[in-house]
């Protein structure tokens, strides 16, 4: 019978230092951010949406084999030798045509893996977040600032580049035998 | 195994007449049951309220991160380790790290390990926390949850801010730390501590030693200290039996023998040694420890540079290794087999959710369903890991 009360008043007890607790918290200021109309300061490192500042991309495909996930995509197009493209922030001297720089966001895992071997650090993670659409191909982010005509021409020169190359060498072969 | 029925044996004699006997009932419990903490499958076959055989089926959520490993470079392996067990990423990275730096026979800068041990021990106490939120849940409490994420998102941000992510950091790198920590960044970690400890009495004035919760956990689900070893358990829930094994103290790696703290064991305070209470209390316990394991860190942690000893390039040597680290789940362990080439060969994991669920079978026999969901959530499962 005894153990029945203790038990009884044990539980009303241990009920109510539970409730003092939720209790307290009455008394506490709200920390509910209302989302759309106000937002976090995210830390700078966050990691978020991928960016490229294509100015300064030099072409050398490191951010692409670091990618676990393959969400990068680059078409690069070697540059003339009479022809000057420049040279990126840092001085590294650009030799390729970046003519397509595509990154999926939606394959993307966030890891980071891509900005850490860039040489000229023009890939990075920014803190955006907010970039959901309705339509899955709208998450991938084309970077490259060559328009469709440009990368013809521009393929349509190396191919003839690379005709005159094998004309070249075909040309001599013959003669050898 | 006969013995690992928690009540007495009397229980299946009660006097019911034969017409009366119900009938073998089977139900599948889970794999989208919110108590299976995921996606977990439990096969019950019940007799009326009372379940006769408890068999998990896993494999929903597995992502072949073994098969994977085999085709990622060494540091691109790290963020698929972050996603076995994602809600202790830190301890995750942090034992393949050792283990490929053990191999490359690395010496890894001071400061960096310092940064390795606060993050880790950091996410130790986040997921202990989901723990406490979630097991509350299981029982039927739902306030604990709601206090065990609000600490939660302070060390999340504290994550945020040193590595960018908020549950899959890629933080722990072969040979160091992705980065050193931001200015004041300690100094915040110190005030996380300050205000964490004093947090503990509310969760018991809340859960622990609330009697009903008491009522639901206490006696429930005993694994006595000798079946907790055949059946390979390890973490709090081999230490809830009362087992004073962790690998922290007795196999230390990474700069473990230099703090101080104690070793968390189940007494059986409120019912017998290895019931679900002492699985859940050893948990609170270990996080008052980690956090004192935190501040010693945050007190003697050296300057330098943390990246000083990251390689630009890593390189194994040919050989294997097994090395096993404590997470909050119990001992990860990784066998890595290396040729010398520039992806290893094979990853195996032997992860400690999996093992401690196995015992699963072997102690739901004769409980009701209800205690079933009780004694799953003390088992602390995360379905990434046990399926990966």
């Amino acid at each position: 019978m005894r153990e029945y009360f203790k038990n009884i008043y044990e539980a009303i007890v241990t009920i109510l230092i539970g409730m003092g607790v939720t209790f307290r918290h009455l008394f506490v200021p709200s920390v509910t951010l209302q989302y759309p109309h106000e937002k976090l300061k995210l830390p700078e490192r966050s990691r978020m949406k991928l960016f490229v500042n294509i100015d300064d991309c030099i072409g050398c495909r490191q951010c692409e084999r670091a990618c676990p996930v393959d969400c990068i995509t680059i078409d690069t197009i070697k540059a003339g030798k009479d022809e000057d493209l420049g040279a990126a922030s840092n001085g590294q001297k650009k030799r390729f045509h970046v003519t397509k720089f595509d990154i999926d966001m939606s394959l993307c895992c966030f890891c980071n893996l891509c900005t850490f071997p860039c040489p000229t650090e023009c890939i990075y993670m920014t803190p955006e977040f907010d970039f959901a659409t309705y339509d899955r191909n709208n998450l991938i982010f084309h970077f490259s600032n060559y328009t469709p005509e440009q990368v013809r021409e521009l393929k349509e020169r190396e191919a003839q580049q690379k005709a005159a190359l094998a004309n070249a060498k075909t040309g001599k072969k013959p003669e050898q035998k | 195994m006969a013995q690992t029925n928690n009540f007495p044996e009397t229980r299946f004699e009660l006097e019911i007449p034969d017409p009366l006997k119900t009938d073998e009932f089977i139900l599948n419990m889970g794999p989208q049951h919110p108590s299976t903490h995921g996606v977990l499958r439990v096969l019950l076959k019940t007799d009326g309220e009372i379940v006769e055989s408890a068999t998990p089926y896993i494999g929903y959520l597995h992502r072949t991160f073994e098969k994977h490993a085999e085709r990622m470079t060494w540091p691109q392996v790290v963020p698929y380790v972050d996603r076995m067990d994602y809600l202790a990423s830190m301890n995750n990275s942090l034992g393949y790290a050792l283990a490929v730096e053990k191999m490359m026979g690395l010496e890894v800068n001071e400061r960096a390990q310092y940064l390795r041990i606060i993050v880790s021990e950091l996410n130790r106490i986040a997921s202990h926390l989901v723990f406490l939120g979630t097991y509350g849940l299981d029982v039927g409490a739902f306030t604990p949850f709601l206090y065990g994420f609000r600490e939660r998102e302070r060390i999340i941000d504290l994550f945020e801010e040193i590595s960018g992510g908020r549950l899959l950091y890629n933080y722990i790198w072969i040979g160091g730390v992705a980065f050193d920590a931001p200015d004041g960044w300690l100094e915040k970690v110190n005030e996380f501590c300050d205000y964490f400890e004093p947090k503990i009495k509310e969760y018991n004035d809340l859960l622990t030693f609330n009697k009903i919760f008491i009522e639901r956990t206490a006696n429930v689900g005993v694994i006595p200290a000798d079946l907790a070893i055949n059946y390979g358990l390890s973490g709090p829930t081999l230490r809830g039996s009362g087992v004073n094994f962790d690998l922290r103290k007795n196999d230390p790696y990474c700069i473990y023998d230099r703090f101080d703290f104690n070793v968390c064991i189940g007494k059986g305070e409120q019912g017998t040694v290895g019931d679900s209470w002492d699985r859940y209390y050893v948990r609170i316990e270990e996080m008052v420890e980690s956090a004192k394991i935190v501040r010693q860190a945050v007190n003697q942690i050296p300057d330098g540079d943390a990246k000083e000893t990251v390689p630009r390039n890593v390189r194994v040597p040919a050989g294997e290794i097994y090395f096993r680290t404590e997470t909050p789940r119990g001992e990860l362990g990784y066998y890595i087999v290396s040729d010398g080439g520039k992806n290893p060969v094979r990853v195996k994991v032997r992860a400690p959710a999996f093992c401690n669920l196995s015992i699963l079978p072997a102690v739901a026999r004769g409980t009701m369903v209800a205690d079933l969901v009780a004694i799953l959530g003390s088992l602390d499962i995360v379905l990434g890991e046990i399926d990966r």
